[in-house]
């Protein structure tokens, strides 16, 4: 299938951070591992966790929490690596992203998609293709390209505790 | 048809190629007719396919470059600077012509008029009368020519009959090349002689082409008046033979006659001779034709890089399966892992010497290069290449071809200096450049050195100084000093020249050669000349490497790069503070990679330290422990990593683990800067 026939698939997977949910359109997921052996890479950025072997060939993981400003993954069963194809300057590389469970893969229909909030975010609308409300649950449907080809972590958001997080997702709503 | 098309200019790209570096060493040896012979059968074969694939400019022009070395082939033409000239301009405008979109310029219409008629003109002057008397030559002395032997002894009444001998003679001469030994001791006492009687007789050495009823015929008439002997001595020209011809004469001279018998015998020594020539030639020609038909095929380099990753795969998994072998220890499946390494490790060698190529295919490129050059800077420059035939991964060539380029420029434009300077200096006026290639344990090192004016290290102190790159009180050492000019924007030239400084520096060789894991380094003496040091990996994907261990991460460490390995009890890594540690009774300044890479306390009683060279000197690396040796796919760590310098890629070990390859020259460069800036 080629990238355009993906796009046009309205499926994304859904995944927990936390107590947060995001989603990533199909197309850029390339396949779910279970949590594996990461090889730490020294003196790297606190994001970077380190490389896995896959397949044979040499993966990169990124843990995603530490990306979006959280506390550094910890790791338990339901603890993923989900292998993205991304876009970085022209090329496409793969990478791992860490994610604390994988849920489920949702059909959205785009026209149900919100518009990514531009005031009041703690996520930089970039990154935010849109929002969609499942069940009164609002799940953010993330641009892999631009989240985890931006060696940034503080182009994501500024620090904010745990508490405000929640308090700040209804307000969304 | 394209296809094909693209499949002439690919193949007449390499001919071409071929063709210059032919032309470039008949410079050298105009007179070498193999190089001759060469160049024409380049020509021929550009000029056959190209008329095939419809190229019919090359066609027409190739064919009248063919007549040039074809003239020069036969010997109507010599090999000289002027027909050099034209023929260099004429491939590089050969390669110009294998693009049709250059066809539509009027420009290159006209440079392609031009070189026609300069390469025209190179057939007008070669003199016609000496072609066909050459012609006429070559053809005589073609197939079919045997040496015979007459013995012609007329009767003495033979003048009766109105005969002269003296013409039969003649007419035997008119039928080849002859030697005539006219014996006359019958001759009697001139009181005895008979004016109307002959005594003469002759002995002849004839080469002809025609047979021996030809020689009969002319004595047809005499028979009956002569005794005639008509013998074969050789199926070749023994008047060719110079020790042949000398030996006969001398025996003509000494006795009266030669005789059959002694002839033969002579004829069979120089057709013994003859023969081994002929063999020689034969065998060279064999030799040329290897050298030029070695039998190999064309494969696209796309093939080859998935070759290669295949074995790279390969002996990742046979890597397991030794591991695998070993954990159960069954004994047949421990002999199929050990043969299955030594093939993996045989396919792996050879699967790395395919895509090794000598270094030579891009030196023709450099030697174009500096005969152009020293030609447009009106310098007498000599370039001598040596170990042209060391052997280096076909990326790393092609990304060395730009640095080093670079380089020659440079030495060629402000290195070698003016003849006359040069002789006022007391050197030869000619200048040398001299780019050297050898091995070196698991590298290859490439120099190029001059022996130009060398590099001024005040000079460069100055413009340091003036372009504040160091302060005016930084004491730097000799070496320090040189190594400035491959900062970025420094460039010593006092003047950019068309050859050089155009504002491509030293930074960009040395980021290029970086690129390709190389390292060069500069040495130069004011007034004597200037060396530059390229160190090169054999190859890019695969390095034999020590497996150490810190913490639970494994490491690889370049066994290239290290010297010895010691076990340290743990106490005496931790309790020095100026991390220092004596080792075969010398202090050898250590980083424990625990500390640096910031990874908690060992809790082993000893630790091992591998002692590395770092710039002529020697830096342990603590280790947890060393596992062993281990044979290393080097796979890229990815864009997310690019930052990360101290570790140059990451390998995956037996049990599906990843081990990151280290840089120890990264390491120990990026710890001992730190340690600089903290101590400060």
């Amino acid at each position: 299938m080629n990238q355009e026939n993906l796009s046009r698939i309205n499926s994304y997977l859904s995944f927990k951070l936390g107590e947060e949910e995001f989603a990533a359109h199909v197309g850029k997921v390339l396949n779910i591992l279970e949590m594996t052996k990461i090889t730490e890479v020294p003196k790297a950025p606190e994001y970077m966790k380190g490389v896995i072997n896959l397949r044979g060939t040499v993966l990169p993981v990124i843990d995603t929490r530490i990306k979006f400003g959280m506390s550094p993954t910890v790791y338990t069963t339901n603890t993923c690596i989900i292998v993205l194809d991304i876009e970085m300057d022209g090329e496409s590389i793969h990478v791992g992203a860490l994610v604390d469970s994988v849920q489920a893969v949702l059909e959205l229909d785009e026209n149900t998609l919100l518009p990514a909030p531009s005031i009041g975010s703690k996520y930089k609308s970039e990154f935010i293709e849109g929002v969609a409300n499942i069940d009164d649950r609002f799940i953010m449907i993330l641009n892999m390209d631009s989240v985890f080809s931006s060696d940034e972590l503080s182009s994501m958001k500024v620090k904010a505790d745990e508490t405000e997080k929640t308090s700040e997702i209804e307000e969304i709503g | 048809m394209d296809n094909f098309k693209k499949k002439f200019i690919e193949e007449a790209t390499d001919l071409i190629e071929g063709l210059e570096k032919s032309l470039l060493a008949l410079e050298e040896n105009p007179d070498d007719p193999t190089l001759i012979q060469q160049v024409f059968r380049v020509m021929h074969t550009l000029k056959g396919n190209s008329g095939m694939f419809g190229f019919d400019l090359i066609d027409r022009f190739t064919h009248d470059l063919e007549t040039v070395y074809d003239l020069i082939r036969n010997g109507s033409l010599r090999v000289n600077r002027q027909v050099l000239d034209v023929t260099l301009a004429a491939v590089d405008h050969l390669k110009l012509l294998l693009n049709e979109d250059n066809y539509s310029d009027k420009e290159f219409i006209h440079t392609h008029e031009q070189l026609t008629k300069r390469v025209a003109s190179l057939i007008d002057g070669s003199h016609p009368a000496e072609q066909t008397s050459n012609a006429y030559r070559s053809n005589e002395s073609a197939v079919g020519e045997c040496t015979y032997y007459i013995l012609f002894e007329p009767r003495k009444e033979i003048f009766a009959n109105g005969t002269n001998p003296l013409y039969l003679i003649d007419e035997v001469a008119s039928l080849g090349n002859s030697l005539v030994f006219a014996h006359v001791n019958r001759v009697p006492n001139l009181k005895d002689i008979n004016p109307e009687s002959c005594y003469t007789y002759w002995e002849i050495i004839l080469v002809t082409k025609e047979g021996t009823n030809a020689i009969n015929d002319v004595f047809i008439f005499v028979e009956d008046e002569s005794s005639l002997d008509i013998q074969k001595l050789a199926d070749l020209n023994l008047l060719e033979d110079p020790t042949f011809v000398a030996e006969s004469k001398r025996i003509a001279a000494e006795k009266e006659d030669i005789g059959y018998n002694m002839l033969q015998s002579l004829a069979e020594k120089a057709i013994k001779q003859q023969q081994q020539k002929q063999a020689d030639i034969i065998k060279r020609e064999k030799i040329t034709v290897k050298d030029t038909t070695i039998s190999s095929i064309r494969v696209s380099s796309e093939k080859l890089d998935i070759l290669m990753n295949l074995v790279s795969e390969l002996v990742t998994t046979q890597a397991r399966l030794s591991l695998f072998a070993e954990q159960n220890t069954i004994p047949g499946l421990t002999a199929i892992a050990e043969n299955v390494q030594k093939l993996s490790r045989q396919l792996r060698d050879t699967a790395f010497s395919i895509v090794l190529i000598p270094i030579e295919n891009m030196l023709t490129r450099f030697q174009r290069l500096v005969r152009d050059l020293s030609n447009e800077l009106r310098k007498d420059v000599v370039f001598i290449t040596e170990g042209s035939d060391t052997e280096l991964d076909k990326t790393i060539i092609e990304s060395l071809a730009d640095p080093l380029m670079h380089i020659l420029r440079n030495s060629l434009d402000h290195g070698i200096e003016d003849a006359e300077v040069r002789q006022k200096m007391g050197k030869p006026r000619q200048g040398k450049i001299i780019l050297k290639a050898f091995y070196s344990g698991a590298n290859v090192l490439i120099q190029v050195s001059d022996d130009g004016a060398g590099i001024d290290p005040e000079l460069i102190r100055e413009k340091a100084i003036a372009k504040g790159i160091i302060t005016a009180d930084r004491k730097l050492s000799h070496r320090e000093t040189l190594d400035l000019v491959f900062l970025p924007g420094f460039s010593t030239a006092k003047k950019v020249t068309d050859v050089s400084g155009r504002g491509v520096g030293m930074d960009v060789v040395r980021r290029k050669i970086a690129d390709i894991r190389g390292e060069v380094e500069i040495d130069s003496e004011k007034g004597v000349g200037t060396t530059i040091t390229i160190k090169l990996p054999l190859t890019l994907s695969i390095i034999d490497g020590l497996l150490v261990k810190i913490d639970d991460t494994h490491y690889v460490v370049p066994l290239s790069a290290i010297d010895k390995i010691y076990a340290v009890p743990t106490k005496e890594i931790y309790e020095k503070y100026n991390n220092v540690v004596i080792l075969d009774g010398r202090q050898v300044s250590f980083f424990n990679l625990r500390e640096e890479f910031n990874v908690g306390n060992v809790d082993s009683e000893f630790m091992q330290v591998v002692v590395v060279n770092y710039e002529e000197k020697r830096v342990g690396l603590v280790v947890d422990h060393v596992v062993g040796e281990y044979q290393a796919v080097l796979k890229p760590l990815g864009k997310h990593y690019k930052s990360q310098e101290m570790v140059s890629g990451a390998t995956i070990l037996g049990d599906g683990t990843v081990a990151l390859v280290v840089d120890t020259n990264k390491i120990i460069k990026q710890f001992a800067n730190k340690e600089v800036k903290t101590s400060k």
